[in-house]
């Protein structure tokens, strides 16, 4: 039967050599690893397991693009891909999933994925244009912002490509090896999180650009019609799309806060006098200038801002999602939501991501809160609370890595080894990565989620938030759709339910954990089954996201984390004393125990070679195992 | 068998809830300017109240079956109840349909800032009029069964 999804083959570049392979996508390689980190986490690993000592921006460390085997479809979230590398961040592994058009055209072009080795000698771009692939000077964009770069490559090249293309970017924070710079497509779609960015960067890699004419082939089209017939009425009746259509993710604002979900003031209260005032409804009326969306997807979650004027104008361009209104507003405690655009903006054009970037600003403000830093060291600026034209100042200066911003570009767990005293008492990392907006003390789960999660603090490496927060209901799994007491019983074995299924579903089938928050284990199944033409059953779909998650966690324990680094900080720790988590802190002793047991880890948080070996990766284990 | 033993009971708690939530200026004038018109549809025990906020004052209807009403939210009286003192996830509650809502779910949402202050009013609302055992965010012992 015909292999439908994939384009059939990768793209190998080696920016050192300047030689580039295609190579066809082995269709058993494609049924054992579906795609997405599927692929890429499998195919670094094989490039790096000879020689796995190397710094995260030395020309050793490859970097892996690959989309899923649904990405370029026309269905409702599937537009995403993914990218990894070693965290130039955390020192650990890295990975990023991102949205928008890139991931749909590298299709178009023919290419599932593209594998980048070496440094280049000058700051260069990658052309693909079908089957023309060429390594190009890119010494007159070199410098040049996200926004910029983008326009310019789309305009510059149109002459010499049949169809429009689409940019992938790095802005000054990646030239410059801001530690968390990010990629981004179309101007506002970010690989935000473990500094994909500044790995470009430390390549001398600014762009890729990507022209196709191709489109990938469905493998069974009648079942999949029939299919989007069925998802249509169930995306009509679903609340939660309804809701995020409406005011993208930044209706958590007014949902997470009554459940004390949401971070104020660097993790010390969950609820704030005005907090409404960047919640949706402040965004309509103050900022909101449009949707959009992602290839091929109806739910259009994304939301453009406008500042017409005042300290904060910015053009019309992508607006702050819920994380960005998080770690820039409320855990800043800046009730300015033209700032927090602004800062948002600027992250984008500079190619940051948000997360990290306001969480190391509230970190700094209470450093200086605290007399850790003056204004000495901050080159005059007062990081005070609620001070938005100081956040803002900040966050341009990270990007340039100008005086103080130069000691927050590496990111909160640096900066505190820098700034010295009890700095580390505000940290908020789990392995160098600074945890996303959503309190594990009003979800236990979430806590070891963040603990064991391969990258560091996250809330997408899994799909633990989405079930425990309950965005998604998996009624084929029972982990995914019980309903657990409240406190840590449990969390265990959905945390490991929860990666399983999400290894397969936002990793390897690449689909979106919003756009396709509607779909049962049985629908998605099926659309990447009549997509490929493959027939996958649940229990394999949950066989290769077991693999593939042992495999990140083996790549971060290769790079040398440990059961010390699985820890939450004590910041999010800390009891607090009134509002909805009153008393309330994850057992972390307890659910740690549980974790490594159900997941066959030795005391130092090493999966034995007996797993590793049974889930298929014995070259990982003897890795890990040599001795 | 839920909470509450029987509709009337369950009646004389939310209704007097909703009147106490309707006459509080900082949560009323938010509700007001909404002019939005609700119909719970609770069960176990079951019972209809439509909350009117299309006029000069909010009105609590129990009973009201022939309003128009803009919103149809239906949930058990325990969901109900335990959504009042801020224990429901909401989120989780609409996907497994716990709570079903019918009609222009953003404008639901966009009156979730303007309840807030009445998550904190309930249990003090159960204490001092007599529902002292409903509040279960005490040491809660349940009502007799009937």
């Amino acid at each position: 039967m015909t292999m439908g999804g994939y384009a059939g083959q990768i793209l190998y570049v080696n920016l050192s050599s300047g030689e580039i392979k295609k190579k066809p996508l082995d269709r058993e390689f494609a049924r054992k690893y579906i795609g997405g980190l599927g692929f890429g986490t499998r195919i670094y690993l094989d490039l790096i397991k000879e020689n796995p000592a190397f710094d995260a921006l030395s020309a050793s460390n490859p970097f892996v693009l690959m989309t899923g085997p649904l990405t370029g479809m026309k269905l409702n979230g599937v537009a995403r891909w993914t990218v990894c590398s070693k965290s130039p961040l955390t020192g650990f592994w890295g990975d990023s999933n991102v949205g928008g058009f890139f991931g749909a055209y590298l299709k178009f072009a023919g290419y599932d994925g593209i594998v980048i080795a070496g440094k280049a000698q000058t700051p260069s771009y990658l052309f693909i244009n079908d089957e023309t692939v060429e390594i190009r000077n890119a010494e007159s964009y070199w410098g040049q912002d996200v926004y910029t770069v983008t326009d310019a490559l789309k305009e510059n090249l149109k002459p010499e490509t049949k169809r429009a293309g689409q940019v992938l970017a790095i802005g000054p924070a990646g030239e410059n090896l801001v530690r968390f710079a990010s990629l981004i497509n179309n101007k506002g779609h970010a690989a935000g999180r473990t500094g994909m960015g500044a790995v470009w960067g430390s390549k001398l890699l600014k762009a890729i650009f990507v022209s196709g004419t191709g489109q990938p082939e469905v493998a069974q089209p009648e079942k999949l019609e029939e299919l989007k017939a069925e998802l249509k009425v169930i995306y009509a009746e679903s609340i939660g799309i309804s809701a995020i259509h409406a005011t993208g993710t930044a209706t958590h604002m007014d949902v997470g806060i009554i459940g004390g979900d949401i971070p104020i003031k660097n993790w010390q209260l969950t609820d704030w006098d005005e907090i409404n005032e960047i919640g949706p409804g402040m965004i309509e009326e103050k900022i909101f200038a449009g949707h959009k969306t992602c290839y091929g997807c109806g739910v259009a979650c994304k939301k453009n801002a406008e500042v017409k004027d005042g300290p904060f104008k910015m053009e019309k361009g992508p607006g702050p999602e819920y994380e960005t209104i998080a770690t820039f507003g409320c855990m800043c405690l800046n009730s300015s939501i033209e700032s927090i655009a602004k800062a948002n903006e600027i992250c984008n054009r500079n190619g940051m991501d948000t997360i990290t970037c306001g969480s190391t600003i509230a970190f700094a403000i209470e450093c200086f809160e605290n007399g850790l830093i003056t204004e000495k060291d901050t080159d005059g600026i007062r990081l005070t609370w609620g001070n938005s034209e100081a956040i803002v100042k900040m966050t341009e200066k990270i990007a340039r890595r100008e005086g103080f911003g130069a000691v927050l570009a590496q990111g909160s767990l640096k900066a505190a080894e820098h700034i010295g005293g009890n700095a580390a008492d505000f940290l908020t990392t789990v392995k160098g990565l600074e945890a996303p907006m959503h309190d594990p003390r009003s979800a236990h789960g979430y806590g070891l989620a963040y603990a064991i999660s391969p990258r560091g603090a996250c809330h997408e490496a899994s799909l633990t938030f989405e079930a425990e927060g309950g965005t998604i209901f998996i009624p084929e799994i029972p982990e995914l759709s019980s309903d657990l007491p409240e406190g840590s019983e449990g969390r265990a074995e959905l945390n490991v339910a929860a990666q399983d299924y999400g290894m397969f579903f936002s990793n390897c089938a690449v689909f979106c954990n919003l756009g396709g928050m509607p779909l049962n284990a049985t629908q998605a199944i099926n659309l990447v089954n009549y997509v490929t033409g493959f027939d996958y059953t649940l229990e394999e779909v949950l066989a290769a996201g077991r693999r593939l998650w042992y495999l990140k966690r083996g790549l971060t324990n290769l790079f040398g984390a440990r059961a010390k680094d699985d820890r939450l900080p004590r910041r999010l720790m800390t009891v607090l004393e009134e509002g909805p988590t009153e008393g309330s802190v994850p057992d972390m002793d307890r659910m740690l125990a549980e974790f490594y047991e159900l997941r066959d880890f030795d005391s130092d948080g090493v999966p034995t070679k007996k797993v590793l070996d049974q889930v298929g990766l014995p070259d990982l284990a003897a890795l890990l195992h040599q001795s | 068998m839920g909470m509450f033993k029987d509709a009337e009971t369950f009646e004389k708690v939310i209704v007097g809830f909703f009147n106490l939530v309707g006459n509080t200026p900082i949560i009323a004038d938010k509700l007001l300017q909404s002019k939005m018109v609700i119909r719970f549809n609770y069960t176990d025990p079951d019972l209809v109240v439509v909350v009117d906020c299309a006029g000069d004052k909010a009105e609590v209807r129990p009973h009201d079956k022939t309003t128009t009403a803009v919103v149809e939210m239906s949930m058990s009286s325990d969901i109900a109840h335990r959504f009042w003192f801020g224990m429901v996830n909401l989120t989780k509650a609409l996907t497994r349909k716990e709570m079903v809502a019918k009609g222009p779910i953003p404008k639901v949402l966009k009156l979730l800032p303007a309840i807030k202050p009445a998550y904190a009013m309930y249990p003090k609302y159960l204490d001092e009029n007599g529902f002292r055992n409903y509040n279960i965010t005490k040491a809660y012992t349940p009502p007799p069964s009937a």
